[in-house]
Formats: structure tokens, C-alpha cells, sequence
């Protein structure tokens, strides 16, 4: 799982972002003006340029004079009645049962011995879902108003006091209805089949001389060791990303249900800074990964990844500080290959006077390392040996540093801001997961306003044609975004275009033996990806709206993230209806 | 023909401007294919006044215009040259919709709703409170005849019986302005003739009446004016009783006349240097006998009616 360095920033920080602020501004700024152009243009052709101009104007001021303040909420809800009704007539709810069905055979595929079966299961369920219900927003939102076109039911509809915004407001909500519906039934059957399909239990198989300590039978291709204390109390080991809690009854080892596996941990992140060899501020080192996700820091130097973290308090960690850790490791020579890569980790004050004893920790590489410290620990205080109070002399102001060091020469480790955090608590994992719904349900809801929008100017299937385009460029936004920075290797549409009966490599530069016709294909491939670039930045990025992982990683979706994609999606809905309601003004419906 | 743009005034009608409900001021369109070339000339020219409380036929061959004044003027298409108005209004102004029903040429309904959802639906896009929709849903159904019928969805109704909904749909809002679009196609001869009666009893209530058809008969039965289209251009414009009087022949309907009386009748036409063009037993109509028949039929079931 990773995060992106926005994703840190808190609701209101993303929301007055001066950088996305303006971002913001100048695209409503270039649709209003394009959206003006083109509607004059157009109505310029047909009533020439001085009654164009009122026609466009007339159209603007009726917007908000008269259709906005007269959208009666009735006969909104009247066309989503209808849209429902027409949904479930047409037996739409078939999705739920061909869902049932992927889930009933989904066990022959999801291989059961997966180093994490939890996290395979959730993914699972929500990619299913998640492209089953864009399937179904798409089919639902693209047909329905061309059908009613086509079949002429719209000049029953138009001809009533109804207005467009009614007839797209009312299809958005009829349609988002009838998604929310099925999103709920799949949530519902998704749950079931995750607690249901992990759960299972052990016996004991070995169990020592003085019955503390033993190993667990073998289920589904794992087992556990287990340790137990006097009062007969104990756990075991995490395996495949979970442990199970045990009793001793009498004679008998009695093993719980997985625990750990299941869970909404609440992050709490810091802000994170590298420093160099000889300890001053750096960048983390690039050992020549293709990801820039992660930088590295060297072994047995000064070099280290220090967070600074705030806000932490001794109400959300009473007795120990819990924190997690997904650190990777980057060899430069292999030496003794089964011993993992080795670092350590210092808690330190901000001003970095007073620091914890150095904490020894092997990499776990692709896996969550949880940890935690006694709140009362050893230390240094001005270089000096003494007993420390984690939140009287580290974190006095709940302010505090978490630094770490690689300690094998010639070794690095890599990280990035969101691999090491506090484990504030954990939430349950049914509101997480809930969450990680929600998400879906506003991925579809964009789609039905882009369905719907397309809708009312082109026929069904074209209308489909141009929301899986825009639902692709919104898949694979930082693609292209990659491509227009030059960083993928084949050029743009056209070089590569030319590339494919030319048999000629990507890595190769293009020579079809004439430098000006080489140049003219660049040139005109840029002005082709500056305009897709332009298109993207007006379409939604659906990998940053996708909260697959933090319900898959265990991760508490925070609710600022939610609140963001909720005001994306309300954004795309207003750009939407504002598109949709001049095409319906300007259409005639019976030509 | 002569070609008129003056409309005559109806008896019970007068030309002030506040009783007229619909107007076409040069009214006209052109459709144009994609690249915007110019594909037909559909109306050309279009002047014309439907006034408040008459019955107003438009008539013409296919591709005469009629459908595309229809649509005109309720703002379904819109004018490449000219202006229509509706009450007044502009006929793109949404608003004009209050006070209208519109019955299309075939009705164009949601087939997976039944009666009662159909006309629930239409009533809500009226905005009407539940209470009243219910009360002029259940006193539609019971007008069109479609009490049995009324838990079906359309897609099992007959073409008569979608006419019927399709009526009751534009009735929904109790329109002042109705427009009925071949309001008679695919009903039998006693819905035609149900169909005649309620648009008759609607002019009576008070409601103009813009109609479509190409069935003649029901023009002429219940129109009081008329508009004859050909080419996109109008070509006759007035009164249907007006229009249809030949003015140098005279009919006279006589009833229990003797031979000697009916040859007295003869001469004296002579002696008037008259033509007698006709002098014959009059014959009803299909129409008339096929309801008669089943009229009796209806009081004496089982009975075979008298014929030749």
C-alpha cells in the first residue's frame, strides 16, 4: 500500500490548497469559456453572430433565473421513481445474482496460500465490486435517455413543465438509487464471504514439558506456535497476517478465531526528512529502482529517515507506544542471505536533547511490522544514561522525532512518509470496510453524472463509448501523465503509431530517414498529449479515488480522505449537470 | 384553392388578441443533415391563429408539415425562420406546458408502468399533490374505460387501449390547450366515435383543440375550423362548414313525400331553368350503421339484426 504525499493533508488543508485552488479556477475558467465559444459558434452558424450571442446569453440567464429556482424537487424524484422502476423491471438486479455466482466459485481462484488470505479475500471483494458497479452505473446512465429519445417517450416528458435540470438531476438520482441498492446487497454477501472464509481455528499438536509453549495442527496450510502464560493465557505467533488468541481449559488448548486480521488500524503520520552520509539534510538515496516511491538510506553512516510527529498524546497511548513499519531492503552484496537487513530506531525530542536507547529491528520486507515501546523506557538525556518518560521527557508538548538508521555496511533500506506510523487504535473492521464501500459508491456515482451528461447529446453506444474513455484516462491518468513528462520511452499516439509496422523498438529513437518528418511527429505528438493532458485534468483520477488497499492493508480510511472524494464527486456533479443542462436546452428532441 | 393568410372569425369566437391561444408568425423550418446542408424544406411561412375554444384541424398529405407545426409549437423542434407562441409565451418557454396536453401520433409511453403508474407519473411532472393525483387518476380511468385493465403493464394493452392511456395522459393536468395528434388511429368505430364526443364535450367545457388527421370524416365531424397544408405551405385556411358549402347547388331534405309531389318538385325546377343534378333516397353512414347494430345488439343480446 501506498500513499501519496497529498493524501496526507487534512481536509481543509487539501480543500484551500493555494495550488489547488487555482488548479481549480482556471479549469472552471477554461470550461465556462470553452463551453461560452462553443455554444456561440454554434448558435452564431444558425442565427448569426448578434442573435447567437442573445441566444447563448438567453440560455445562461434561464439557467439560473428561472430553471434552477424552479427545479421542482417532485418531479426530480418522479423521474428517479421512474428510473428505478424501469432499472428493476428490466431486471437489472441480474448483477446481484451473477455476483453470488463469482463469489460461490471464487475459492477455486484465490489461492489459499497466500502469505496474507485476509487482505487477498477484501481486495478481492472490492475490485469485483467496485468494477461490477462502474459496469452497471455506465449501461444504466448511457441508455436510458437515448432509449427514451429514440422510442420518441421523451416527447410525452418534454412537452410537461419539465425542465432539464429536472430531467438530469432526476435520472443522476434514480440511477444512483438503484447503484446504492446493489452496492448494499454486495456489500452485504462481500462481508459475509470474508469473515466467513477466513475464519477457522487449531488444535494443539505439540505442546512442551511445562504446557507453556507448543505448536498448533495444520489448517489451511498453516500453523502456529503458541505461548501461554500461568493464568493459562496466551497467543500465538502471526502468521499469514494473523494470530489467534489461546486458553488453557483444564487439559485441553483452546485456540480463538483469527484475530488481527480483520482491523482498522488509525494511523497517526509525521512528516517525514532524510539526512545524509555525514548526517546533514539530504534526499534519501535512488538505488536505481523504476519507482521513486521509495529513497534509501545507507548502512553504518549518519544517513537516516527521520518523522516528526505531532499532536501525539498519552490518552491515545496510555501504557505503550504503538507504531508500524513497512520497510524494504536493498542489498549490495548478498552476503548471509537468510539474515535479514538490520536497523535500529531512536525516539528522540524535537529539540534533540533527550533520546531513547537505540532499538534493534530486522526488515520484514512486504510485510507490516507492528512494534511498540513501554511508554517507560531508557535513554539519553544530553548524552547522559538515564530513565525516561516517554511523554514527560520525549514528547512533553506531544511533539517528538522517530528516527532510523540502516546498520549493515554497504546495505540500504528504503522508505517513504507513509511506511512508518503510530497505531493510534484500531476501529472495527465492518465500519472500515463500510468505508472502503462508500468509496465505490462515489467512483459510480461520478461515472452516472459523466453517463448521464454524455447521454444527452450522443446515442446510447457512442454515449457508452466516450464514459469508458473517460473512466480509462481516469484508470490510467498518471500514465499519461508519464507519457507527456517524456518518462515512458516510444513517444506519443503517433510515433507510435508509426512504430508498429515498423516493427521498431520503444527504447530506440525513431529514424524513418527523414529528420523534418521525425521533427513534424514530435511536434504534433506533443500538441496531441497536451491536449489529452488538458482533457485529463477535467476527468477523475479513479486509482486516487479507489480505497481498496486501506480496507485490504487494515488501514483506517480516514474520514478527511472521504470527505475529499465526496467533494470531487460533488464537483464532477455540477460540471456535469451544467454540461447537461445546455445540451438539453440547445437539443431538439424530435429532430 | 387560394392560398389565405386572413383567418376567418368562428361564430362564438372573436379576434381579439387575448383569445387567441396559439400563434405562427412566418413560421418555418428546414431540416439539415449533419454538415448542415439543407436536406427539406418542411414549413414555409407558417401564419396562423388558433383561437380560445374552437376545434382547429390541421390537415394534409405525409410530409405536408403538419407534424412539424405540431412540434413547433411545443417546442420539441425548433424554428429556422419565424416565431411560435403559446398563450403568449415563446413556444421553447417551458412554462407554456402547464396548460397543455399533448397527444402524440402513437402513444409514446413507458411500456413496463400500468395505467395507474402512467398517469401518476405524468401527474407528478405536473407537480400535483398525491391526493389529487390519485382523485384525477381514478377519474381518468374511469373516462378512457380502462377500469379492468388498470393494474397492467402497457406493454400488454392494445393499440386502442394505448390510444385511450395516451389520452387520459394528456388529460392529466385538465389542459386548456389540447393537441391531438391522429387521436383516432387504432380505435374501433365506437372508440372513434367516444373519441369524436369527448373532444365535442371538451370544446364545450371551454378547451381549444388542436387536431391532427388524416382521417377526413373525423375532421369534418368535429372541427370548426381547419388549415389545409401541402408542400410545407398552407393552402386553405377557415371555417369547415364555410369551406365545405358548394354555394350554387341547394339541398333539401324532405321527409313522407308521394311520387306525384316528388315529379311536381321536378317541374317546378324546370320552369326555374334548374339543373336537377340529384333526386334520391338519402344513405347513412358506415359509421352511423355499424353503431346502430351494435347499439341493438347491446339491448338485445343474442339477436341477429335485420339486414337486406
Amino acid at each position: 500500500m501506498r500513499l501519496t504525499p497529498d493524501q496526507f493533508l487534512n481536509y481543509f488543508e487539501w480543500l484551500f490548497d493555494p495550488k489547488g485552488l487555482l488548479q481549480g479556477f482556471f479549469l472552471v475558467l477554461i470550461l465556462a469559456i470553452l463551453g461560452f465559444l462553443v455554444g456561440f459558434v454554434i448558435a452564431m452558424l444558425k442565427h448569426g453572430p448578434g442573435e447567437g450571442f442573445l441566444q447563448v446569453a438567453k440560455i445562461i440567464r434561464e439557467l439560473f433565473v428561472v430553471d434552477i429556482p424552479k427545479t421542482s424537487f417532485r418531479r426530480v424524484a418522479a423521474i428517479a421513481k421512474l428510473a428505478i422502476k424501469e432499472a428493476i423491471r428490466k431486471k437489472v438486479l441480474v448483477v446481484v445474482a451473477v455476483f453470488v455466482v463469482a463469489i460461490m466459485f471464487a475459492g477455486w481462484y484465490l489461492d489459499p496460500k497466500a502469505d496474507n488470505p485476509a487482505r487477498l479475500y477484501i481486495s478481492f471483494v472490492l475490485s469485483a465490486t467496485n468494477y461490477m458497479v462502474l459496469l452497471l452505473g455506465l449501461f444504466l446512465s448511457c441508455f436510458s435517455l437515448p432509449s427514451d429519445i429514440k422510442s420518441k417517450i421523451i416527447y410525452t416528458i418534454v412537452t410537461k413543465p419539465v425542465r432539464p435540470t429536472e430531467i438530469f438531476f432526476g435520472r443522476v438520482l434514480g440511477f444512483t438509487a438503484v447503484g446504492t441498492i446493489i452496492i448494499v446487497l454486495l456489500a452485504a454477501m462481500s462481508y459475509l464471504f470474508v469473515v466467513r472464509g477466513l475464519d477457522h481455528t487449531h488444535e494443539a499438536k505439540e505442546i512442551s514439558g511445562d504446557g507453556t509453549s507448543g505448536v498448533s495442527t495444520l489448517q489451511r496450510f498453516h500453523s502456529h506456535t503458541f505461548t501461554l502464560n500461568e493464568n493459562g493465557e496466551g497467543s500465538t505467533n502471526e502468521t499469514k497476517g494473523h494470530r489467534h488468541l489461546v486458553t488453557k481449559d483444564g487439559d485441553k488448548i483452546v485456540f480463538s478465531k483469527p484475530v488481527d486480521d480483520l482491523t482498522a488500524r488509525v494511523p497517526i503520520y509525521g512528516t517525514m526528512r532524510f539526512t545524509g552520509r555525514d548526517g546533514e539534510d539530504g534526499t534519501g538515496f535512488n538505488v536505481g529502482y523504476m519507482s521513486e516511491y521509495q529513497r534509501y538510506i545507507e548502512g553504518d553512516t549518519l544517513s537516516s529517515a527521520i518523522w516528526s510527529f505531532k499532536g501525539v498524546s498519552p490518552a491515545s497511548f496510555p501504557t505503550e507506544l504503538n507504531y508500524d513499519m513497512t520497510i524494504s531492503a536493498f542489498r549490495t552484496y548478498k552476503g548471509d542471505i537468510v539474515t535479514p537487513v538490520g536497523g535500529v530506531v531512536i525516539f528522540r525530542s524535537s529539540d534533540g536533547l533527550v533520546e531513547s536507547e537505540r532499538i534493534p529491528f530486522k526488515v520484514k520486507e512486504f510485510l507490516i511490522d507492528q512494534r511498540s515501546i513501554s511508554t517507560k523506557l531508557k535513554g539519553f538525556r544530553k548524552g547522559q544514561p538515564t530513565e525516561l518518560d516517554f511523554f514527560q521527557d520525549i514528547a512533553p508538548d506531544g511533539k517528538f522525532d522517530l528516527v532510523i538508521r540502516c546498520q549493515d555496511r554497504g546495505q540500504y533500506l528504503g522508505m517513504a512518509a507513509g511506511d512508518v506510523y503510530l497505531r493510534a487504535k484500531t476501529l472495527p473492521f465492518w465500519w472500515n470496510f463500510v468505508k472502503g464501500y462508500i468509496s465505490i459508491w462515489l467512483q459510480m456515482v461520478i461515472v452516472i453524472c459523466f453517463g448521464v451528461m454524455f447521454s444527452t447529446f450522443l446515442s446510447g453506444p457512442v454515449a457508452i463509448i466516450a464514459t469508458i474513455s473517460f473512466l480509462v484516462l481516469g484508470f490510467f491518468g498518471s500514465f499519461i501523465d508519464q507519457i507527456v513528462a517524456g518518462k515512458i520511452e516510444g513517444g506519443g499516439p503517433i510515433e507510435a503509431l508509426i512504430r508498429i509496422p515498423m516493427q521498431s523498438g520503444s527504447g530506440v529513437q525513431l529514424d524513418i530517414g527523414n529528420p523534418v518528418l521525425e521533427n513534424v511527429i514530435h511536434v504534433a505528438d506533443q500538441g496531441l498529449l497536451m491536449g489529452v493532458q488538458t482533457l485529463k485534468s477535467a476527468i477523475p483520477d479513479f486509482t486516487q479515488l479507489g480505497t481498496a488497499d486501506f480496507v485490504a492493508y487494515g488501514v483506517n480510511l480516514f474520514d478527511g480522505l472521504l470527505a475529499r472524494h465526496l467533494t470531487i464527486c460533488f464537483g464532477y456533479f455540477l460540471m456535469t449537470s451544467i454540461i447537461s443542462y445546455f445540451f438539453l436546452k440547445t437539443r431538439e428532441m424530435a429532430a | 384553392m387560394s392560398t389565405s393568410t386572413a383567418s376567418a372569425s368562428p361564430s362564438g369566437t372573436s379576434t381579439d388578441p387575448t383569445n387567441v391561444i396559439v400563434e405562427t408568425r412566418n413560421l418555418g423550418k428546414i431540416y439539415r443533415d449533419f454538415w448542415g446542408r439543407k436536406k427539406v424544406n418542411a414549413l414555409k411561412a407558417l401564419d396562423i391563429e388558433v383561437r380560445k375554444g374552437e376545434i382547429f384541424g390541421l390537415l394534409g398529405p405525409n410530409g405536408s408539415g403538419k407534424s412539424t407545426t405540431i412540434k413547433l409549437m411545443l417546442g420539441l423542434l425548433f424554428p429556422t425562420s419565424g416565431r411560435a407562441f403559446v398563450f403568449g409565451k415563446d413556444a421553447t418557454d417551458v412554462s407554456k406546458n402547464e396548460r397543455i396536453g399533448y397527444l402524440p401520433e402513437e402513444s409514446y409511453l413507458y411500456k413496463f408502468l400500468n395505467a395507474e403508474e402512467t398517469l401518476d407519473f405524468y401527474g407528478r411532472l405536473f407537480d400535483m399533490p398525491a391526493d389529487v393525483r390519485r382523485e384525477r387518476t381514478e377519474q381518468l380511468i374511469q373516462m378512457v374505460g380502462l377500469q379492468r385493465a388498470r393494474r397492467r403493464q402497457l406493454k400488454e394493452y392494445s393499440k386502442g387501449m394505448t390510444r385511450r392511456i395516451g389520452l387520459a395522459q394528456a388529460l392529466i393536468n385538465e389542459p386548456d390547450f389540447l393537441v391531438l395528434d391522429e387521436p383516432t388511429t387504432g380505435l374501433d368505430p365506437i372508440g372513434t366515435r367516444e373519441m369524436k364526443d369527448l373532444i365535442l364535450r371538451l370544446r364545450d367545457q371551454g378547451k381549444t383543440i388542436l387536431l391532427c388527421s388524416h382521417q377526413l370524416a373525423d375532421v369534418q365531424d368535429v372541427c370548426d375550423r381547419v388549415a389545409i397544408l401541402h408542400q410545407g405551405e398552407l393552402k386553405e385556411l377557415g371555417r369547415v362548414d364555410s369551406l365545405l358549402k358548394v354555394q350554387d347547388v341547394t339541398e333539401i331534405h324532405v321527409k313522407g313525400l308521394d311520387d306525384k309531389t316528388k315529379q311536381e318538385i321536378k317541374d317546378v325546377i324546370s320552369r326555374s331553368n334548374g339543373e336537377l343534378l340529384q333526386m334520391d333516397n338519402p344513405t347513412t353512414t358506415m359509421e352511423q350503421l355499424f353503431l346502430d347494430i351494435v347499439r341493438e345488439s347491446d339491448q338485445r343480446p343474442g339477436r341477429r339484426g335485420g339486414g337486406a
